[in-house]
């Protein structure tokens, strides 16, 4: 298990390299930021000088060995933006979007469990036609249209919601029933597929021979069996969901690290960009792991065949 | 065949809340321990487009900082009344020109910064030194005074001397856009979170959530209806104008005729011209005829009416009506199709390329529709028999192509810009627009520099004079632009607030000036 482990990290550790160099060139490639941060009619001089004081009149290498040095000594540069300390900005952010994807992920867990069962009870049934409708209309809906739909039957019309922020428990709903119904979508369907062919399996038949009630069947036997791809798809989806949790963060005025980026991506402040990049970066990284390492606990087949003495 | 492993099932569950455990744990600063709404009739709360990068007075004439700073956090010398256009006391009393280059002014006694310490001639020369004469690079330096540098004086505790390289008869003007800031204050690097004069100092700023003023006791003029403003930032102008409908703000900056907030939207002139500015070095622009074919190809009231709903104005010129050089003689330029096809007709006959290509470069997002009306010109000047191409572009792409130097490799370019005119003198309009080599100029002529060069240097009526034919003859000789419309701008306003917007409210908002309704 630890020399999986160890391989997944060499293997996943590249790509993490390889997005932060290419967001670092990316960045510097859309242009100075002086433009945006002088003044319409600052001289040449003035351009100059923004240039000098914030390395930016150095080749992309020097830029880059100067990033990477300063990585190394936890030095992540300054925003242009605000002037304050990159990797602390991007650490304020952070925790506001890692709440936001994991009650969002437990919820749309749970409930995927619940439906997709149901639905798997009678393929074909009533309740299977239903769900499988719901989840598939859940799983297309856009977010932005969603978000604002949201604000406007919950919080304008109705009146029961806050439309935006993070002040109080309601300030929590909209955003992540927002961000709940596309994973739940994904997540009932492959529940229920996983679960339609696991309860057709032999051995299940044979439990129910021996008795088992149903409840117990599905609980204790065929899911089990059926959880392994469900976990995986979950990991994917959080990856995704703390990766992109952008529209939601913006529309609802989330302090996330999703509105960060957007913010220092339109406002070329490459050093909290960089620092968002890489504190997610490393985020997903070590969710990665953390999915493969379940997902080798559960299912044996994933595991690297070790010579056993 | 499946595995013999033994994964509990609760494993399942476990993966996920054992996560979501751990990450609510880890952040131990949460996010939502922020009181709720806090909606006391002592707090003003005021929602923006986005938040201030920093409330540095020296870079208040940022919209975004401005509008939380000045005059509520700090104060200028002199200020401009937005309806009058005339220059009012605030921190100084009176100034006069005290010869060709140099302006003494009066400075008010019994003031106090917020720490505590007295306001005098020091604090306005050190005000003055770090904005406009040091390496801060401060925003106000470029946007107001550009390169001259000053040279201050204090004579005595409430006298102070400006002495300008160059005779400036607006130089009063100029200092209204410098907020004081006691000597305290570091001269070598901007400062987040200024000490001023104003009746607000700032009590806290959650960087991400929420910038708190409170009112300070010992400010020198009346004390002001809130003891609080709460200023709070949502990119979408419909939820800033859901705060206002649903009771979460009492004020919402930046709104658009569609966010459907009926009667708690409330107009105000923002000051804002909307043009195309054409470049006259590649063909078919190079053409005078072309460019004046432009002009009579945009139905200017038919946007105004259609997209804007009768808000906007039409616009003759750059400035609008209450600024200093505005012409009121100029009428927008006529709908005549017809005469559009006949002057590129004209123009092509003599060997015009009128099919050259131009890109129509606009800003997403700059303003309300904009994307709207960048389709509509399109059309427009498509029906004229030009070839045009839309380019939608980001701020930072489109900044390349409105400041010098610009994209050479381009062909024809016809910029939407939108220009605001805060700063109350045509000086700053055309010497920017206009001059041959002005930042946001493509060209012009020497006659044509040599006029603005005048109305620089000139004062009072005379002044007046000049800009007003200035403005008049680029839209006879010159043609660098095709007026579209003067804009209005919404504020929302909940009826638990009195507050009446004026031209300067979209960068000066002061909460001062707003009481509670009951």
């Amino acid at each position: 298990m630890l020399i999986y482990l160890r391989k997944r990290i060499v293997s996943s550790a590249l790509p993490l390299v390889v997005v932060i160099v290419g967001v670092f060139a990316l960045a510097r490639m859309t242009g100075n930021p002086a433009s945006l941060y002088l003044p319409l009619n600052a001289t040449q001089q003035m351009r100059d000088d923004f240039t000098a004081r914030n390395g930016l009149d150095q080749p992309l290498l020097v830029q880059m060995a100067d990033y990477f040095g300063g990585v190394l000594r936890l030095d992540f540069g300054q925003s242009l933006r605000t002037g304050q300390d990159a990797a602390a900005m991007a650490l304020r952010a952070f925790p506001a979007t890692l709440q936001l994807a994991a009650t969002t992920m437990v919820l749309a867990v749970l409930l995927a469990l619940v439906v997709g069962c149901w639905a798997a009870l009678k393929p074909n049934g009533i309740a299977d036609r239903v769900s499988s409708f719901v989840s598939m209309a859940a799983a297309s809906i856009p977010d932005f249209w969603l978000a604002i739909v949201g604000i406007w039957v919950f919080a304008i019309t109705l009146g029961w919601l806050p439309t935006s922020g993070v002040s109080g428990a309601g300030a929590w709903v909209l955003p992540i029933a927002t961000l709940l119904l596309r994973p739940f979508g994904v997540l009932v369907q492959i529940v229920r597929g996983s679960m339609v062919s696991a309860l057709s399996e032999p051995y299940i038949k044979l439990a129910r021979s021996r008795g088992a009630g149903e409840l117990r069947v599905v609980t204790h036997h065929a899911l089990r069996n059926a959880a392994a791809p469900a976990l995986t798809v979950a990991g994917d989806l959080t990856v995704g969901l703390v990766n992109g949790a952008v529209v939601v963060e913006t529309i609802f005025g989330w302090p996330g690290i999703g509105k960060l980026m957007i913010d220092s991506i339109l406002q070329r402040d490459f050093a909290v960009l960089q620092a968002a990049v890489l504190l997610t970066a490393v985020a997903i990284f070590a969710l990665n792991i953390l999915i493969d390492m379940g997902y080798a606990l559960l299912d044996a087949r994933v595991r690297p065949v070790t010579v056993k003495a | 065949m499946t595995s013999s492993s033994k994964p509990p099932f609760p494993a399942l569950l476990k993966w996920p809340a054992l996560a979501s455990v751990a990450m609510l744990g880890l952040s131990g600063c949460s996010v939502a321990n922020s009181d709720a709404g806090a909606a006391s009739s002592n707090t003003v709360r005021v929602v923006l487009g986005q938040e201030p990068p920093t409330l540095e007075a020296c870079e208040s004439n940022l919209t975004s900082t401005g509008v939380v700073v000045r005059s509520n956090v700090t104060e200028p010398l002199i200020e401009r009344n937005p309806q009058s256009g005339e220059l009012e006391p605030k921190l100084a009393t009176e100034w006069k020109a005290t010869s060709d280059t140099e302006w003494t002014l009066k400075l008010r006694e019994g003031v106090t910064f917020q720490d505590g310490t007295p306001f005098n001639a020091d604090a306005a020369a050190f005000t003055i030194e770090r904005a406009v004469n040091s390496k801060l690079g401060c925003n106000v330096e470029g946007y107001v005074f550009g390169d001259a540098d000053l040279a201050v004086k204090a004579v005595d505790a409430t006298t102070l001397t400006v002495t300008t390289p160059e005779p400036d008869p607006i130089l009063p003007l100029r200092l209204s856009f410098l907020e004081v800031v006691p000597t305290s204050t570091s001269a070598t690097e901007k400062v987040r979170e200024p000490i001023g004069t104003g009746p607000y100092k700032i009590e806290q700023w959650d960087a991400g959530q929420k910038i708190t003023l409170s009112s300070w006791d010992g400010y020198w003029g009346d004390k002001p209806a809130y003891a609080k403003a709460e200023y709070q930032w949502r990119s979408e102008s419909s939820v800033r104008a859901a705060m206002i409908t649903s009771g979460e703000a009492d004020v919402a900056m930046g709104l658009s005729p569609d966010d459907n907030i009926g009667d708690l939207g409330v107009d105000y002139p923002n000051n804002e011209t909307v043009a195309l500015r054409l470049d006259a070095n590649e063909a078919p622009l190079n053409d005078i005829r072309v460019r004046q074919a432009i002009n009579y190809a945009i139905d200017k009231e038919g946007i105004v009416n259609s997209l804007y709903q009768g808000k906007h104005q039409v616009a003759a010129q750059l400035v609008p009506e209450g600024i200093v050089g505005h012409n009121v003689e100029l009428k927008g330029w006529p709908f005549d199709l017809d005469k559009a096809k006949s002057l590129i007709a004209e123009a092509k006959a003599d060997g015009v390329d009128t099919s050259a290509q131009i890109s129509m470069v606009v800003r997403s997002a700059q303003f309300p529709k904009i994307t709207e009306l960048g389709q509509v010109l399109q059309e427009q000047l498509s029906q004229a028999g030009l070839n045009v191409k839309l380019k939608m572009l980001e701020t930072s792409q489109h900044l390349t192509y409105q400041v010098r130097p610009f994209p050479d490799d381009e062909g024809a370019v016809a910029l939407m810009t939108q220009h605001g005119n805060q700063a109350g003198d045509a000086a700053f309009t055309v010497d920017q627009y206009m001059l041959s080599t002005g930042a946001q100029s493509y060209f012009g002529t020497p006659e044509f520099d040599a006029m603005i060069k005048k109305a620089d240097a000139a004062s009072g009526d005379e002044r007046k004079k000049d800009f007003e034919e200035i403005f008049a003859y680029q839209n006879d000789k010159v043609v660098q632009f095709a007026h579209i419309s003067h804009q209005t701008g919404i504020i929302g306003k909940a009826k638990s607030v009195k507050y009446t917007p004026n031209s300067s409210s979209g960068d000066e908002l002061r909460v001062s000036e707003m009481t509670p309704a009951n």
